[in-house]
């Protein structure tokens, strides 16, 4: 918890029990509440891969000052089962408050763990006691925090009438209503005063709440795609999800495939057609599209991949967040073709990057990756909302028709200066041409002669030059001056930002290289940020520091890189990124 | 009215006497009886001896991926389904590395039309055993005979819920040409498997060892595509192998199903954007 005087500026509610309690609903609906009051809100889901029966455990950290991350310590703790308390009862705040539902257990439990405020808070035996069905105490536990943090009731209202209205009528309204209230009432007989985190509430500004993924879909959305085809897979789902109800309204196509070779494939064919087109995956789903990735470099085919990464190897840990998936799509795949992979670090970015991946796609007519990760590509966030003034789509040498009759002799792959060549559509009149995934000549036709495959190659990896002066630059943030540099790329925006935060009230000032485009590397900018530090710290979650390697093959390294590492399967809490650096400048 | 010779690019390198020449008339017979344009065509071929047929046949092609064929072509048709879209696969293809998407076609109805051009090895990488193999073949890959089973496309294809199953005889470039013709109006997914012999590799399932095993079908007057308990016994028989229209059923297609927009195929949607629809789906973030 941060405060400003007397005044709450920055609080970490957590809620936590087994898979199957609704601990995803209350904490959504939380978020949802305090969004609305006005506080920039970041989410964090520690689920297993399991519907029923295991822990699990959500936290949500309201800030006024804007956060892409998890908090140090949870002040509010709700908890559905004494096991959760067990768990996590050291994570809370000297200062803070746990609840927990009681069940059982057997001996009489203590006011106070460890100096925190400690109440058994019979949720299930009140639900029982005045409801008809167990779901009642996710709206008791909300009624109970609503009270401790002081939150407004006609806006908890509000959200109760946009969840259950229209689903399920106003009876299951007035139902959940006075749940809250039950909740809110229990628990202004059983806490303290001093106990409370009351949070003062501006008004909201029509701030959007939303994961990476669904921002990924709505980019998609606003850029123009039309065709989306996947297999479900944990934790890029959601983008689909989301996809699948709006697409139709936009006569757009969303096909379930049978798997993943299916999903890149189908997408290729749509894309050639002349459909903007896009899969998203994870984990094992992006090694099956290996395959298909090679052909899009081969044939020339725009096509956007968003990958939210999971914990690896294998099946790994599917709900889980890591970064360990950046060597695979910079290096995967047989055979060297031009391909982009883009970074976002926030919602906001997803939108934006998606928005130019199927612009770099279609006019550099190559596979383009969008790299994001479960820790903001499932968790919530607030953001402004996108700005759709800025969207602008560019087809780059698609042709139409009139154009294309102009053509004397038409090849798809002609030879250019830029390695680009004009594209024609299947269906148009005097496009005739193959594509073929075999090497081939400007007309698409088979061709293995050797002088034809120097030239096709160059053509080819021609084009990733050509987009160079196109891609998005890394960001330098942080005091510009300072010697001391971090560099991270993804869902370590967050911590990495109120790490150098953390490092600034210890008197450390420092800087941080944001990757945004992975591939091709941005050579020039990460040398200079290199050549300005004496120390640099690269901030990854996975084992083996890739991003680290990748640095260190493609420029100069005047001094041996650091490496903080995290493979835990959680994202970096600010704290162990400012506590690595400071240990090491002191 | 377009011609044989219109669609014909260049004269054939497969080896004298092969399948596949037969299989290219048929494609040529079919596209001149239904009045395609080669602009409006497209062929999607597999990695395999057929895969040389878009060097051959003019219109717009696409030479994928060995196996994925289908869910390339799928993404063609769904995305453009005013195209007319031709798959040809080998049985290597079709039935082996690409087996799990041929069963999703068959389930998902989509108006492709899908050949499949058995000759029961793999012939482009030396003659190894395919799953058509019959037990016990001797090749490269199984130099003391396969000891697995075949696998039968049009019975898995019936079980799998086609609704255009069929087989042709690359020896009969005509009766194929009919099935190719049917196939492509039918509206669904249409199957055609091919029997084609490899001259090269296969020395016993000859030409004149498939004219001497196969029987039409529409030469028992009672029988009934339509009928697919009929189908599935004369499909199972031991006797001779039957070719023509095995079976056909009205089903909707997955595109009827599926497309927001009948008339507007989704290629051709106009991408800019609707900022009032856009900020309307932004409030529910709200």
């Amino acid at each position: 918890m941060k405060k400003k005087g007397n005044k709450i500026t920055d609080i970490s509610v957590m809620i936590a029990g087994k898979a199957g309690d609704g601990v995803l609903f209350t904490g959504n609906v939380l978020a949802k509440i305090l969004k609305r009051e006005g506080w920039w809100i970041s989410t964090y889901r520690d689920f297993p891969s399991n519907i029923r029966g295991e822990r699990t455990n959500y936290t949500i950290r309201a800030s006024l000052e804007k956060v892409y991350g998890r908090a140090n310590d949870i002040d509010v703790f709700m908890a559905f089962d004494c096991g959760a308390v067990v768990e996590h009862a050291d994570k809370v705040a000297k200062e803070g408050i746990l609840l927990c539902d009681g069940i059982g257990i057997a001996h009489t439990a203590p006011s106070r763990i460890e100096g925190r405020t400690y109440h058994i808070f019979p949720l299930r035996k009140l639900t029982r006691e005045n409801f008809k069905s167990e779901i009642y105490k996710n709206m008791i536990a909300l009624g109970a925090l609503s009270h401790i943090l002081n939150l407004d009731f006609r806006i908890i209202e509000e959200i109760v009438s946009e969840v259950f209205l229209e689903r399920k009528g106003k009876k299951i309204v007035e139902e959940n209503i006075r749940a809250l209230q039950l909740g809110c009432q229990k628990a202004k007989e059983m806490v303290q005063s001093e106990e409370l985190h009351p949070l003062v509430n501006k008004a909201d500004s029509g701030r959007l709440l939303l994961s990476g993924d669904e921002a990924i879909a709505l980019g998609a959305l606003a850029a123009g795609c039309r065709y989306f085809a996947a297999y479900p897979i944990c934790p890029a789902t959601e983008i689909w999800q989301w996809l699948a109800v709006h697409f139709p309204e936009f006569n757009g196509l969303v096909v379930q495939t049978e798997d993943e070779l299916a999903a890149l494939n189908m997408a290729l064919g749509a894309s050639y057609a002349g459909a903007r087109a896009m899969t998203s995956t994870s984990g094992p789903g992006a090694s099956l599209m290996m395959e298909a990735f090679s052909l899009a470099g081969m044939a020339e085919i725009p096509v956007v991949i968003a990958h939210v990464q999971r914990v690896g190897p294998s099946t790994g840990i599917p709900t889980k967040t890591e970064q360990s998936d950046l060597d695979q799509w910079i290096h995967g795949a047989h055979g060297d073709f031009p391909r982009i992979v883009l970074s976002p670090g926030t919602p906001e970015e997803c939108f934006d990057f998606t928005v130019k991946a199927f612009n770099l796609a279609e006019v550099y007519q190559c596979p383009v990756v969008l790299l994001t990760e479960q820790d903001f590509g499932q968790n919530l966030r607030t953001v402004k909302k996108f700005d759709m003034t800025k969207v602008s789509i560019d087809r780059g040498k698609l042709l139409n028709q009139e154009q294309l009759e102009k053509i004397k002799d038409y090849r798809r792959y002609r030879f250019t200066p830029d390695g680009i060549s004009p594209r024609a559509l299947p269906g148009m009149k005097n496009g005739l041409h193959m594509v073929e995934s075999n090497e081939h000549d400007e007309y698409g036709y088979r061709d293995e002669d050797s002088g034809n495959r120097i030239r096709m190659m160059q053509k080819r990896m021609k084009k990733l030059e050509s987009a160079t002066k196109d891609l998005i630059p890394p960001k330098v943030w942080g005091d510009k001056e300072s010697k001391i540099g971090i560099i991270g790329f993804g869902s370590t925006f967050g911590p990495i930002q109120e790490a150098i935060a953390q490092l600034q009230e210890k008197g450390t000032r420092s800087k941080y290289l944001q990757m945004r485009t992975l591939w091709p590397f941005p050579r020039k900018k990460v040398q200079e940020f290199l050549d300005s530090c004496q120390e640099v710290f690269v901030v990854e979650n996975n084992f083996s520091g890739q991003l680290s390697r990748l640095i260190q093959s493609q420029v100069q390294v005047p001094f041996r890189l650091k490496n903080i590492l995290n493979y835990s399967s959680l994202a970096f809490r600010p704290q162990e990124i400012s506590s690595q650096i400071q240990k090491v400048v002191q | 009215m377009k011609k044989e010779a219109d669609f014909h690019l260049s004269d054939p390198t497969w080896c004298g006497g092969c399948g596949l020449f037969g299989i290219f008339a048929a494609l040529k017979k079919a596209a001149v009886s239904l009045d395609l344009d080669p602009e409006e065509l497209v062929i999607v071929t597999g990695i395999g001896c057929h895969g040389r047929l878009n060097n051959y046949f003019k219109s717009y092609g696409f030479h994928a991926l060995h196996g994925r064929i289908l869910p390339l072509a799928s993404g063609i048709k769904l995305s453009n389904p005013s195209l007319p879209v031709i798959g040809i696969s080998g049985d290597g293809d079709a039935y082996s590395i690409g087996l799990g998407h041929f069963i999703h076609a068959l389930r998902r109805n989509i108006s492709l039309t899908y050949l499949v051009v058995d000759n029961r090895l793999f012939a482009l990488t030396q003659g190894q055993t395919s799953p058509t193999s019959d037990m016990g073949y001797v090749s490269v890959s199984a130099p003391y005979g396969t000891k697995e089973f075949p696998l039968d496309g049009p019975r898995l294809a019936l079980a799998s819920g086609g609704t255009f199953i069929a087989r042709g005889f690359s020896g009969d470039p005509k009766q194929l040409a009919s099935l190719i013709e049917k196939g492509i109006i039918h509206k669904g997914f249409s199957f055609i498997e091919v029997l084609s012999p490899c001259v090269t590799h296969n020395k016993i399932i000859t030409s004149q060892w498939f004219r001497e095993n196969i029987a039409r079908v529409e030469e028992d007057p009672k029988y009934d595509p339509k009928n697919r308990t009929q189908a599935w016994k004369k499909l199972s028989s031991k006797g001779k192998i039957p070719v023509g229209l095995i079976y056909v059923e009205n089903k909707p297609s997955y595109e009827d199903l599926i497309l927001p927009d009948k008339e507007r195929p989704v290629v051709f949607n106009d991408l800019s954007l609707d900022i009032e629809k856009f900020e309307k789906i932004m409030e529910k973030f709200q």
